[in-house]
């Protein structure tokens, strides 16, 4: 396919230039005391850009990395072993939905108490929002695979294992995808919020340590930051996703 | 015993008891089936009687709804009958018999498996120990056997009902199963890529002396690859009529459909059909 340039990715500039000017004529006019103004942003991010960002930086990655590799790996298993049990399902599956009404940024304080002031309990709560997700995704991909194609292998001579490798776990890809896809922003959301409660670095310290200081233009700059961010993740899920998928919607 | 032989003794000996040294491939002994759903019950199937003979071709044709793919499940072992026995090697089905290849009436392709990697699965569970160079040789071989050179590398999303179900006839014939159980596999395709591919059929059933059960609503279809054509009665299914095809073999299938014996035998397979689907469609 070739790119064409598309004439409303012009006006997108020019809107998007206009409200930076508005909002750079309402920061000179009230003095920026609460909104600050997007050149005094664009400065403080270029100093940061220095240096000082990047161990914030990495904090949050880490942390929602770390925490989604562990979110999506145990979520999906348990998905995929309780959806291909019934009886396994019937029993765990009350208990999984009764932690999962739990508001889960609730369970920060707890996880701070527990594994203290570094990266682990924000990885701990990253994971844990990312398992239930994936969980309840992958289980209703596991309980819907086709029972045909299932018993089609299984008339070839397909054992336990091939069964699983060949047609359950590839027939709840899309499944597990697409919650990885819905659990990444949310990824990050936990991450930012339980740096905010209490942590040394990262991207949350840093929004709520401004806020403290009524630092405005430091707040407008990490959440700035944050916007690219959440931009570009969705932008890595989306394109893994029509790179994993293509079977999908192969149409040419 | 050449084939053509078997069907002619058989003629003399419809009443079903084949007597005693021929022992039946597949035997459905008062074998019927009804299925319960929530609000009523559905008698789909009569008991019927039919024994299948090892290396047998047989046609089964009859109104739709009549119970043919449910003879097809019951004898591949994924639907247990509600009255009856269902024999295969003498032995009564229970699970799944893997002794039989079942090209479903639905295809049932892997969607994220490539046309080549669908039919290469029928070697990766069947063939284990076969080198991954000879495995794509057959693939390629089969695909061309079906027509389908060019289309490897399709997802089934990709390609029409009809190649679709080349696909699976492909992976059905692949690893070669003693018995064959085949629904309609070729009502999506045009007259001529049908002829073609009965033509294909033929060769390979006879040449590997597969057992075949086919399903089809087409009679000269059934005519011209059958030792024996069953009639069945629109639903519940009984067996209204069963015709041996006393053609000599190898069959020419691209002129067969122009000789008076097949057009005989169509005219008489058509009076005890006609009945049965006008009266399914009443009902
Ligand atoms: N799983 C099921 N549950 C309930 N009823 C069923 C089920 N499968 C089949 N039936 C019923 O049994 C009858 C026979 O079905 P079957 O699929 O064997 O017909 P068929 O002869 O193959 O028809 P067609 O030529 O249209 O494929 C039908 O009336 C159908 O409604
Ligand atoms: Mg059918």
């Amino acid at each position: 396919m070739v790119r064409r340039f598309d004439p409303i990715v012009l006006w997108q500039i020019v809107v998007g230039l206009l409200l930076l000017a508005a909002w750079e004529a309402i920061g000179d006019i009230s003095g920026g005391m609460w909104t600050s103004r997007p050149t005094l942003i664009a400065v403080k991010l270029a100093g940061w850009l220095q240096g000082s960002l990047y161990p914030h930086l990495a904090t949050t990655l880490t942390e929602v990395v770390v925490g989604v590799a562990f979110g999506v790996s145990l979520g999906a298993l348990a998905g995929l072993v309780l959806g291909r049990s019934p009886i396994a399902a019937g029993i765990l599956r009350p208990i999984v939905v009764a932690f999962y009404s739990v508001p889960l940024v609730a369970l920060a304080p707890l996880f701070i108490m527990f594994f203290g002031l570094d990266m682990l309990p924000k990885i701990v709560l990253v994971g844990t929002v990312v398992f239930f997700l994936l969980f309840f995704n992958t289980f209703a991909g596991a309980t819907s695979v086709d029972q045909e194609l299932v018993a089609q292998i299984d008339l070839m001579g397909s054992n336990r294992r091939e069964r699983f490798q060949k047609v359950v776990a590839p027939a709840c890809s899309p499944w597990i995808i697409g919650g990885i896809k819905t659990a990444m922003p949310y990824a990050l959301v936990a991450a930012t919020t339980g740096e905010m409660l209490a942590a040394r670095r990262g991207l949350g310290f840093l929004l709520s340590d401004a806020a403290s200081q009524f630092d405005m233009t430091s707040l407008y700059a990490v959440l700035f930051i944050l916007m690219l961010l959440g931009l570009a993740i969705s932008e890595v899920t989306a394109w893994a996703e029509r790179h994993l998928l293509r079977w999908r919607h192969a149409q040419g | 015993m050449p084939k053509g032989d078997m069907a002619g003794d058989m003629a003399g000996d419809m009443a079903g008891d084949m007597g005693g040294d021929l022992a039946p491939k597949i035997d459905l002994q008062g074998v019927g089936k009804r299925f319960v759903t929530r609000e009523r019950e559905v008698e789909a199937l009569q008991p019927i009687d039919l024994a299948i003979q090892d290396h047998e071709f047989v046609a089964l044709v009859g109104p739709s709804g009549c119970g043919k793919s449910t003879i097809l499940n019951m004898i591949a072992g994924l639907l247990p009958p509600s009255a009856g026995v269902v024999s295969y090697d003498g032995a009564a089905i229970g699970g799944l018999n893997r002794a039989v290849g079942y090209m479903t009436q639905k295809d049932t392709l892997l969607p994220w498996r490539t046309a080549a990697d669908n039919v290469r699965i029928a070697l990766e569970l069947k063939c284990r120990a076969m080198p991954w160079d000879e495995a794509n040789e057959r693939v390629a071989q089969m695909l061309t056997l079906v027509g389908l050179t060019g289309f490897e590398k399709h997802y089934p999303a990709e390609l029409s009902g009809g190649m679709r179900k080349r696909v699976a006839l492909a992976r059905t014939l692949i690893y070669e199963p003693e018995t064959l159980l085949m629904d309609e596999p070729f009502g999506a395709l045009d007259a001529q890529l049908k002829l073609l591919m009965l033509d294909q059929l033929q060769d390979l059933t006879r040449q590997r002396r597969m057992t075949v059960v086919f399903v089809t609503h087409d009679l000269g279809e059934a005519i011209t690859l059958a030792d024996r054509v069953v009639v069945f009665s629109a639903r519940p299914g009984r067996i209204r009529a069963i015709r041996p095809v006393a053609l000599p073999r190898p069959r020419d299938v691209f002129r067969i459909r122009f000789t008076e014996d097949f057009a005989h035998l169509h005219e008489s397979l058509w009076d005890e059909l006609k009945d049965e689907v006008t009266r399914g469609t009443e009902v």
